[in-house]
């Protein structure tokens, strides 16, 4: 009944504003399953995502007897919420949650666990499931070649190490490049390896923000010492420069703030509060001087002041509404809301909500 | 306030030096022309933050310089009748109670604070005063410089030249938290202060009357609520206040819906008022009141979402506005006609300023940019890179003249410093001549690669008649780059003021910085400022080269170029 009235709530709040076709369904809690909510909560909200998920759904009509998969769970969980006769309201992912469990023992137990492990483990099981798919596909000889993407140009990774793999919706999404170039100090010669990506983990430094983070990110560093480079040139260690650049932004960035770090002498892991500010929107220059332009769409947010308790809600940017997901409430934020979960100042504030996951996505238009 | 220097400093100096410290922030830092030092501290006790009217407040920060009294003049302002019953007849006792002024023991601005221990609570406005008339109060009628800043309910008043790290008088307001202000040192008469309140609410009110009260609350105020008589409209927070120049009393506020206001304080602020909706919010539309007699006198919609900063020409005749939407805006303010204006590279604009000649403009943004526009080309004419974090205040420093000018007035060489909430406090050196072409390519700074053909474009990239101007992309834009950069502050800036002997920096909890100037401080040591550049080399704060210095080369290479 309660939630039925935070339901009727929000509708009250939108009232003729209420986006045409949208359903706002807060999630049920399974004990500790908070990082999972709040992480579908985020990709539900991934409108090419979820779009492109439904219609694999839709095509591929599991014929009964098809193995029960995360993909089609997920898929599952989608249409549930996409094709539910009320606006707002409760689902309880069950389905969907067991089967991460019986999938991967380390979210079976009902401890606090990472929001962005369990989304670097969803995608990355989406990925597998679906390359078998199309391999299994091509195999079959009557099929031609599975869905090719107009992905742009789909340039042959250098090197010639890896050939282009399976484009799935996974990648479509939320597949960047980055290349990982080292310079030999001694001969000069430039090694350069593509990388794929489907998030970037970022470093955090206290009073930063995100531009300043991902500028780190790909700033240069120089090889030395210890940590010295083979050059296949000289055939010896040299010391040298190494730097990442964006090769190919992806459409859908997911920037992961790493909050959790490892403090040697603590023998633990320890949260970082520090306060970084993220903008509404951002670009990103790739190697090829052409910017891209994202728009923030979701933020998931770790609430608690340590790493191993606390709690996960998500922020979600939907028809120019924002909205705050907290396991099955829902309620509608001020843009200005966002500004709370940037961190804080001090080590010890009493906020301890702070921005995690970021989600942006791409506005097609380059500048 | 000539007397300051010398009986400031030590005692101050050394007690804000042993607070900072531990925070692991130096006290001083140096520039080519010598050392700048931390002179005094000031903020408020949070002991008196005991209201918050919901929403975290950002300290903002404004420099009042009161003139002398004019002799004969009653310290009442002679602002035309109200019903607004804000007003109080104790207000005018105030003006004739006042005792000789006795010798200033504190340094300062020369007032007497004997101020009374019996402060009141309580009362309504400007009713505290009533039973005070023959108290002992500060008379505040001599000139003086003081710092007004805001934090959650209250309002406080510091004097900028006396050594004392808390405020001279505190005010409360009872219903929203004042959040930006306005000081008008022209004022001939009536009110010089304007408060922009959370409730979208305006105060005007006179300083010195503000000080020689002794009560906690506003005296002598006029309210202001732009004709909304419901008042509870959560999307119009003020956010910037601003006296128009050269326009007696004329005074323009900004609020977080995208709207702008103009108002006479020579008129009743209690009006009704309508204006005309809004139809599409993206669209410029300015309306105006239909009588004569109504406060506000127009409103200016502006921009979707909130307009976050606006700025005047020094002479009155141009209005700039950022906002949430990335775009600088700058208005003929007379004509009300949209000059031109274009877009940061991402993300909201948060603060702009003039430079004092009126040909640049400054702006600071979500993109940890700060942009230098210029008023005669109408466009962007270079970047600032060394920000970490969000660019929070931009602001000239009009004290400043090139150390070695040659008087050719050639190059005209400007000065100007940027804080952030990378609490960070950098100051620029913007040398014209070397801003008309890039001064590097962006790429150049690669180590490995260099991409990209000389940006001859540049030059006719802007659109010729393009009134709003799309984001330029970043290897097209001149980058410029801080000569100095130092961590100031423990918490994220929210602005800084250029005072004559000072740079004042604020940040968002309400603590203020006074950053003496070299040469003001009777141990700073005076030295030729190239070698001042080589002996900092090694110190931790990051001197880079003066910018006027010839050539590109002797500007910091940012760390990376693919994404900035």
């Amino acid at each position: 009944m309660v939630m039925g009235a935070s339901g009727s709530k929000l509708e009250k709040a939108l009232g003729d504003q209420f986006p045409e076709g949208e359903r706002y369904f807060g999630l049920e809690n399974f004990g500790n399953t908070c990082y999972c909510n709040s992480v579908l909560q985020a990709l539900y909200f991934c409108i090419p995502f979820r779009d492109q998920l439904l219609e694999y759904y839709a095509n591929n009509k599991t014929p009964g007897d098809a193995e029960e998969n995360l993909l089609i769970c997920l898929a599952d969980l989608f249409m549930q919420v996409s094709q539910s006769k009320k606006k707002t309201g409760v689902i309880a992912p069950k389905r969907f949650v067991q089967r991460v469990k019986k999938q991967n023992e380390l979210f079976r137990s009902y401890m606090h666990q990472d929001a962005h492990e369990f989304l670097n483990f969803l995608l990355n099981e989406l990925v597998d499931i679906l390359e078998k798919e199309s391999s299994a596909e091509k195999d079959s000889p009557q099929s031609s070649s599975p869905e090719k993407v107009p992905n742009g140009p789909v340039q042959p990774l250098a090197n010639g190490v890896r050939k282009e793999p399976p484009v799935t919706l996974v990648h479509k999404n939320f597949q960047g490049i980055l290349t990982n170039e080292t310079r030999c100090l001694r001969c000069e010669t430039v090694t350069a390896r593509d990388e794929t990506f489907l998030d970037l983990s970022v470093d955090i430094e206290q009073n930063s923000s995100i531009t300043s983070c991902l500028k780190n990110f790909c700033s240069t560093e120089t090889l030395n010492a210890e940590d010295k480079f083979f050059c296949d040139k000289c055939c010896s260690l040299q010391e040298a420069q190494k730097r990442m650049k964006i090769k190919k932004a992806p459409h859908i960035l997911v920037i992961h703030l790493k909050r959790f770090k490892y403090i040697e002498q603590l023998g633990r892991y320890k949260k970082l509060s520090y306060r970084v500010v993220f903008p509404m929107e951002l670009k990103l220059s790739t190697s090829d001087d052409v910017d891209t332009e994202y728009s923030l769409f979701a933020v998931v947010v770790h609430v608690g002041s340590g790493p191993n308790h606390g709690h996960y809600v998500s922020l979600v940017k939907s028809h120019n509404h924002w909205l705050f997901f907290d396991d099955e409430n829902v309620e509608m934020v001020e843009e200005s809301t966002l500004q709370t979960f940037f961190g804080s100042s001090h080590e010890y504030s009493g906020n301890t909500d702070h921005g995690y996951i970021l989600f942006y996505e791409g506005l097609g238009g380059k500048s | 306030m000539a007397t300051n220097s010398s009986a400031s400093g030590a005692g101050a100096g050394a007690g804000a030096g042993g607070v900072t410290a531990a925070a692991g922030l130096k006290t001083c830092f140096k520039t080519p022309e010598g050392r700048y030092k931390l002179q005094y501290e000031k903020t408020h006790s949070a002991a008196v933050l005991h209201y918050n009217h919901g929403g975290k407040t950002v300290s903002q920060l404004t420099i009042a310089y009161l003139k002398e009294k004019p002799a004969g003049q009653s310290s009442m302002p002679s602002t035309p009748s109200s019903s607004s019953g804000m007003r109080s007849a104790a207000a005018r006792l105030l003006g004739s109670g006042n005792g000789n002024r006795t010798l200033s023991f504190v340094g300062g601005n020369g007032v007497n604070r004997a101020v009374s221990g019996s402060s009141r609570v309580g009362g309504g406005l400007g009713t505290s005063t009533g039973l005070g008339g023959s108290q002992a109060v500060a008379n505040y009628d001599s000139k003086g410089t003081y710092i007004i800043f805001n934090a959650a309910d209250t309002l406080f008043i510091s004097d900028l030249n006396s050594q004392d790290k808390d405020p001279l008088k505190s005010i409360h307001f009872s219903n929203s938290n004042p959040l930006c202000h306005a000081f008008d040192p022209e004022a001939k008469e009536g009110h010089d202060l304007i408060v922009g309140m959370g409730s979208g609410d305006v105060y005007s009110m006179s300083l010195r009357q503000q000080l020689q009260d002794p009560g906690r609350k506003p005296v002598a105020a006029e309210h202001y609520n732009k004709g909304d008589k419901d008042g509870t409209s959560t999307g119009s927070r003020c956010t910037y206040v601003a006296w128009v120049p050269e326009r007696e009393g004329i005074f323009v506020v900004s609020h977080s819906d995208g709207n702008l206001f103009v108002y006479d304080k020579c008129k009743d602020g209690n009006t009704e008022c309508t204006f005309p909706a809004i139809k599409d919010p993206v669209q410029l539309m300015i309306s105006h009141a239909k009588s004569s007699k109504s406060n506000p006198i127009a409103r200016w919609h502006i921009c979707q979402g909130s307009i976050n900063a606006i700025s005047f020409s020094p002479d009155g005749a141009y209005l700039a506005t950022v906002g949430r939407d990335g775009y600088l805006r700058v208005f003929d303010f007379s004509k009300e006609q949209l000059i031109f204006g274009g877009k940061s590279y991402y993300g909201a604009l948060l603060c702009c300023t003039w430079s004092p000649d009126g040909k640049y403009l400054l702006t600071g943004g979500e993109d940890d940019l700060v942009q230098v526009w210029s008023m005669d080309d109408r466009k962007i004419v270079a970047w600032g890179e060394g920000h970490n974090s969000w660019v929070s205040g931009v602001a000239f420093d009009s004290y400043w003249s090139p150390p070695n000018s040659d008087g050719t007035g050639e190059n005209t060489v400007y000065r100007f410093g940027s804080v952030g909430q990378d609490t960070q406090l950098l100051l620029w050196d913007l040398a014209m001549d070397e801003i008309v072409v890039p001064l590097r390519h962006p790429s150049s700074g690669s180590p490995t690669f260099s991409s990209g053909s000389p940006s001859g474009h540049w030059d006719n990239a802007c659109p010729p008649t393009g009134v709003l101007q799309p984001s330029p992309r970043m290897r097209d834009v001149p980058k410029l780059s801080p000569l100095v950069a130092h961590r100031v502050h423990v918490d994220p800036l929210s602005g800084l003021v250029f005072a004559n002997e000072s740079i004042i920096t604020i940040c968002r909890e309400g603590l203020n910085k006074i950053w003496v100037r070299p040469g003001q401080n009777e141990n700073n040591q005076q030295s030729d400022s190239s070698e001042l550049v080589l002996g900092n080399a090694v110190s931790k704060d990051r001197v880079i080269t003066s910018s006027n210095k010839a050539g590109g080369s002797s500007f910091k290479q940012p760390p990376s170029v693919l994404l900035t």
